[in-house]
């Protein structure tokens, strides 16, 4: 019963925004669609610009350029579609997954580590969801607090050392397998996509999370346990954050805990890019996808032109205003 | 402000007004947790009050930013570009010779880059959130072009050094600045109209329209205070280390939110308050100080922190009703008992 | 409300003033006695004093290097009877700064100081010194112009290390024409300025017939490395390059890594960095890394404490002009030659 009053508020919205896209201009149509466009513009003029762009080897860079990332980002969609910001400690879940594979599978073997970091996800997962789910604690600020607490515990029993996976092992195998030009871990990636996009559209679970993003009070009010969606959506965040961690161990078959820096902001800068909203509701696991190709794609051609890093940085922040930019146009367009 | 509607007796006696107030009042946590920390401190490391000119200094770090900080995020915005901004002033000042004019300079830098993010928020309509993150990246990005990636000495190193000695008593000018910058702007937000409007602009942002209120002007205000405030905390800490740091500001853009978090401002705007603020900034620095005078290991005192800082933040009064309503409301029955949620 | 404003105005007032007047009145006291430390001093040492000395440094257990610089430092303190309090401000310049300024107020012994900046420590050298407290120097030497208010320097020269990699990239190549990638550290990290620094400047000082092609940085990381070394690769063209350098081991092994990723043999490439580590000295002596430097890292932390013990002891005085007073850490080349010998056994 109180579902069906949310299904009818979603419907609503969704008609609201049909309705208005019925007198679809130019501007809001590239709102809409711009970054599968700019995408495929961007690597179409990559290719025939940029030399040595279009080689194999190249390509392969930037799928190892889009894994990792790419998989914290289409997990991390979970938590920005349901209007909670973001996930600070993605960075701690990363690095932490990938010291737990390394030095647990060497003294125990790969079975047990892969169940240990199963666990430690589960129980970053869990403490962030509780924290911004039931104590409706700001995410911003409970997800800063656990990354200082995962990466302390992380340098306090690792003693941050780094670690070594053995030269011939399963680990490394995986890190330097491919299919044709693509990486396993891209391969991962497009898998994960598949799969959260799936649970994201077409699961009930993923339903009440967009729902949650769109309108946290008709939400709360329907009689959902809305903290349960929250952990839902953190404990999905944190699974994916430990399968970036585990192919990141595998591409270089090391582990430290300095490895994941900056993971947090990037993987949020790919989600925005692909045109999901920070305020929730809107977005896709696809457009997190097509978001993450267009950063790796663009930073790996400014390193082929030999751009320095500070560059590197403004057009990155230059990229970000622009994406946005032209979402809010087209919004203030859409509503005239 | 609009007379209060007294729904059922009203009290007469100090103690229930003190209580009301209290209860009105968004610092409670931020004076509990303060509170705390200055009483276990008090015990294990009295040096944090003996030499409480180094406190104050930490105090005046975290604080300045969080200061500026507060004035945008009590419209309902964020700028996480104050990291970047204080990097850029930095290198800024440290790169023209003349440091007078340095200074005007990096400063009206703070300010054009708070015009900037304004600009994006207000009329172009972009997420303030996205837009300064962009412009975190961008500024960045910029500090390390103009600085060729490089710090920058500034040209005068003694006029530097001086700065950072004791001004009035133990008193360096950068404690004064920013008690300057505390009365300001708190005068500002609660007797200046323009400041007042703020929490309207925050707490609700159409009725804040309809009333008249110019939100936009309100907003480039807002920034721009916190561009302003953000360059001066980079110039300052440019003078103060001689030299300008590309790199600088990670650490006290994450402190600055929880020192304003942990005064009690509501992110979402309309609740808060710069005394807040300053409670906040206050615990975190004696707590800092603390743990580095202490020896603990690093590691530890990185959980230790990031252990309050969740307490704190999960420990809102607010929040908490909420919880115990939702308990009660478990017990006796879902359906019958909701009440329209409260916000965060 | 404006009774309330009043209200929380006298408490807030109270609370200054009563903070005030207690810090007042403890300051007034002479500060005879050390800082209220609650480390109780364990070993008993040789001349039955303990010492307080505060270490700050810009890594710790959130880096390989410190992770194993840490073990030696506290070994050598206790075994010399010294109580130590260890920062790590993580680079950040600022925020070693700030706790320089706690540090110099707890009144220590000693302060061994590792600069996150060297262009920024000046007024901390300073205050120390107001305060009458030795300041010893450890693995990033300060500026020249601030040494004299050290009381000395014990590490590593990282522009040497950078100008020795050079010299034994110089060596390989042997006065061809060569075309070579350069990967550095952390951008706008001091280490990485200057190891970058003395790589180029010896390169272009010495064996101008190396170009370098191409620089990104690779962060410290290996992963990130591997990446901007294929993508460097690319850039210039494989053909134009026949040999790498890295500012440090992790990076060369990705680089090393790219190299692999493409089919092409690192044998066949000139390839120097810096450190000698766990991950760097298994290359030397499979024959894929030509050269690194070997980096100490226990040298140096028990040094530090060294050093630091004979400030305090009065064995050197302020300033560089003593014996012993600057003791640098031997830089020994690595190469295949010697990467088996237990003299440059690598420890991190």
């Amino acid at each position: 019963m109180a579902k069906e009053t949310l299904t009818e508020v979603i419907a609503v919205a969704e008609t609201e925004s049909a309705i208005t896209k019925s007198k679809t201009s130019p501007l809001e149509w590239v709102a809409e669609n711009g970054i599968f466009v700019f995408t495929a513009l961007l690597i179409l003029a990559s290719v025939v610009f940029v030399d040595g762009f279009a080689s194999l080897v190249n390509i392969t860079d930037v799928f190892h350029r889009a894994a990792p990332i790419g998989i914290v980002a289409v997990g991390m969609t979970f938590v920005v579609i349901s209007g909670n910001y973001l996930d600070l400690s993605v960075v701690a879940q990363v690095a932490t997954s990938a010291v737990i594979l390394i030095a647990v599978s060497n003294e125990y073997g790969l079975p047990l580590a892969m169940l240990a970091a199963l666990l430690a996800a589960a129980v970053f997962g869990i403490v962030n969801g509780v924290a911004v789910g039931y104590f409706k604690a700001n995410a911003v600020i409970v997800t800063l607090s656990t990354t200082y607490i995962g990466l302390g515990l992380l340098r306090y029993f690792s003693g941050g050392s780094i670690f070594f996976g053995p030269p011939d092992g399963l680990i490394r195998e995986f890190g330097l397998g491919k299919l044709g030009p693509v990486p396993y871990s891209a391969l991962v990636l497009l898998i994960m996509t598949i799969i959260l996009g799936f649970v994201l559209n077409r699961t009930n679970f993923g339903f009440l999370v967009r729902s949650f993003g769109v309108n946290e009070r008709a939400t709360r009010l329907s009689g959902t346990n809305t903290a349960a969606v929250v952990i839902g959506a953190f404990l999905v965040t944190a699974v994916a954050a430990m399968v970036a961690g585990w192919v990141l161990a595998a591409f270089s078959n090391t582990a430290v805990s300095a490895m994941s820096q900056g993971y947090d902001f990037r993987a949020l800068a790919a989600i925005i890019v692909g045109g999901t909203s920070v305020f929730g509701g809107k977005g896709s696991v696809l457009r997190t996808l097509v978001g993450v190709i267009f950063v790796s794609v663009l930073t790996n051609v400014l390193v082929l032109s030999g751009i320095s890093f500070g560059y590197q940085q403004m057009a990155l922040g230059a990229l970000i205003v622009t994406a946005v930019t032209v979402d809010a146009l087209s919004r203030k367009v859409a509503k005239r | 402000m609009s007379q209060t509607m007294q729904i059922g007796e009203r009290e007469t006696s100090l103690w229930g007004r003190l209580r009301l107030t209290i209860a009105r009042r968004t610092e409670g946590r931020g004076v509990v947790l303060l509170a705390a920390v200055l009483i276990v401190v008090a015990f294990t490391e009295p040096l944090v009050f003996t030499s409480y000119q180094v406190s104050l200094g930490r105090i005046a770090l975290i604080g300045l930013v969080a200061l500026g900080l507060t004035a945008v995020i009590l419209m309902g915005e964020l700028d996480l570009s104050v990291a970047s901004t204080l990097a850029v002033s930095g290198v800024v000042v440290a790169l023209i010779p003349d440091i007078r004019l340095g200074i005007i300079a990096a400063l009206v830098v703070g300010v054009l880059i708070g015009v900037v993010n304004a600009f994006f928020v207000a009329i172009v309509g972009i997420n303030s959130f996205i837009a300064t993150l962009g412009m975190l990246f961008a500024l960045r990005g910029l500090a390390f072009v103009l600085s060729d990636e490089a710090p920058v000495k500034i040209t005068d190193v003694e006029a530097g050094i001086a700065f950072g000695q004791p001004l009035i008593g133990p008193i360096t000018p950068r404690v004064l600045i920013f008690i300057l910058a505390f009365i300001a702007i708190q005068v500002f937000v609660s007797r200046v109209k323009a400041g007042r409007e703020f929490f309207a602009v925050g707490g609700n942002r159409q009725a804040a329209y309809d009333a008249g209120i110019p939100v936009k002007r309100r907003i480039f205000t807002g920034f721009m205070i916190s561009g302003f405030v953000a360059a001066l905390a980079g110039v300052i800490n440019t003078l103060e280390r001689t030299a300008a740091d590309p790199t600088a500001g990670a650490t006290v853009l994450l402190a600055s939110f929880a020192a304003a978090i942990i005064g009690g401002n509501y992110l979402k705007g309309g609740r808060g308050s710069i005394v807040g603020t300053l409670i906040g900034a206050t615990a975190l620095g004696v707590l800092q100080v603390a743990l580095t005078l202490s020896g603990v290991q690093v590691p530890i005192q990185q959980i230790f922190i990031g252990g309050i800082l969740l307490l704190a933040v999960t420990t809102d009064p607010a929040n908490l009703r909420a919880v115990l309503g939702s308990v009660r409301s478990l017990r006796l029955g879902r359906s019958k008992l909701q009440t329209p949620g409260s916000g965060s | 409300m404006r009774k309330s404003r009043i209200g929380l105005a006298t408490a807030g007032l109270l609370a200054v003033a009563g903070l005030t007047l207690a810090g007042c009145a403890t300051a007034d006291e002479p500060a005879a006695t050390d800082s209220g430390s609650t480390d109780s001093s364990d070993s008993a040492t040789t001349g039955g004093e303990t010492y307080e000395v505060y270490a700050l440094l810009p890594q710790g257990n959130d880096q390989p290097y410190g992770t194993t610089y840490l073990p030696p430092m506290e070994a050598k303190a206790a075994e010399l009877g010294i109580n130590l309090t260890i920062t790590n401000s993580e680079y950040d310049g600022d925020k070693q700064a700030s706790e320089c300024e706690v540090a110099v107020a707890a009144q220590p012994d000693g302060i061994i100081l590792w600069p996150a900046l060297a262009d920024t420590i000046r007024p901390c050298l300073e205050a120390a010194n107001a305060a009458g407290i030795p300041v010893w120097i450890t693995n990033a030497d300060v500026n020249p112009e601030d040494a004299p208010l050290t009381y000395g320097y014990s590490g590593t020269d990282s522009y040497g290390q950078g100008a020795a990699s050079a010299e034994m990239m110089c060596e390989l190549v042997d006065g061809a024409e060569v075309g070579i990638i350069q990967i550095n550290g952390l951008t706008g990290n001091s280490v990485a300025t200057l190891r970058g620094n003395g790589f180029k400047e010896t390169i272009a000082a010495n064996c101008p017939n190396v170009t370098i092609l191409a620089e990104q940085p690779g962060n410290w990381n290996k992963d990130e490395s591997q990446i901007a070394a294929s993508e460097m690769l690319t850039a210039v063209g494989v053909e134009n390059v026949q040999g790498m350098y890295a500012a440090d081991d992790s990076m060369i092994a990705g680089g090393i890594d790219a190299l692999k990723a493409r089919g092409l043999d690192p044998k066949d490439f000139f390839i120097t960095s810096i450190g000698n580590t766990f991950l760097g000295n298994p290359l030397v002596i499979s024959g894929e890394l030509d050269g690194t430097v070997f980096q100490s890292s226990s040298w140096d932390g028990e040094n530090a404490v060294v050093g630091i013990y004979r400030a305090m002891t009065g064995d050197t005085s302020l300033g560089r002009d003593d014996d012993g007073s600057v003791l640098y850490m031997p830089n020994p080349k690595v190469t295949i030659d010697n990467a088996t010998d237990p003299s440059v056994a690598p420890e991190w």
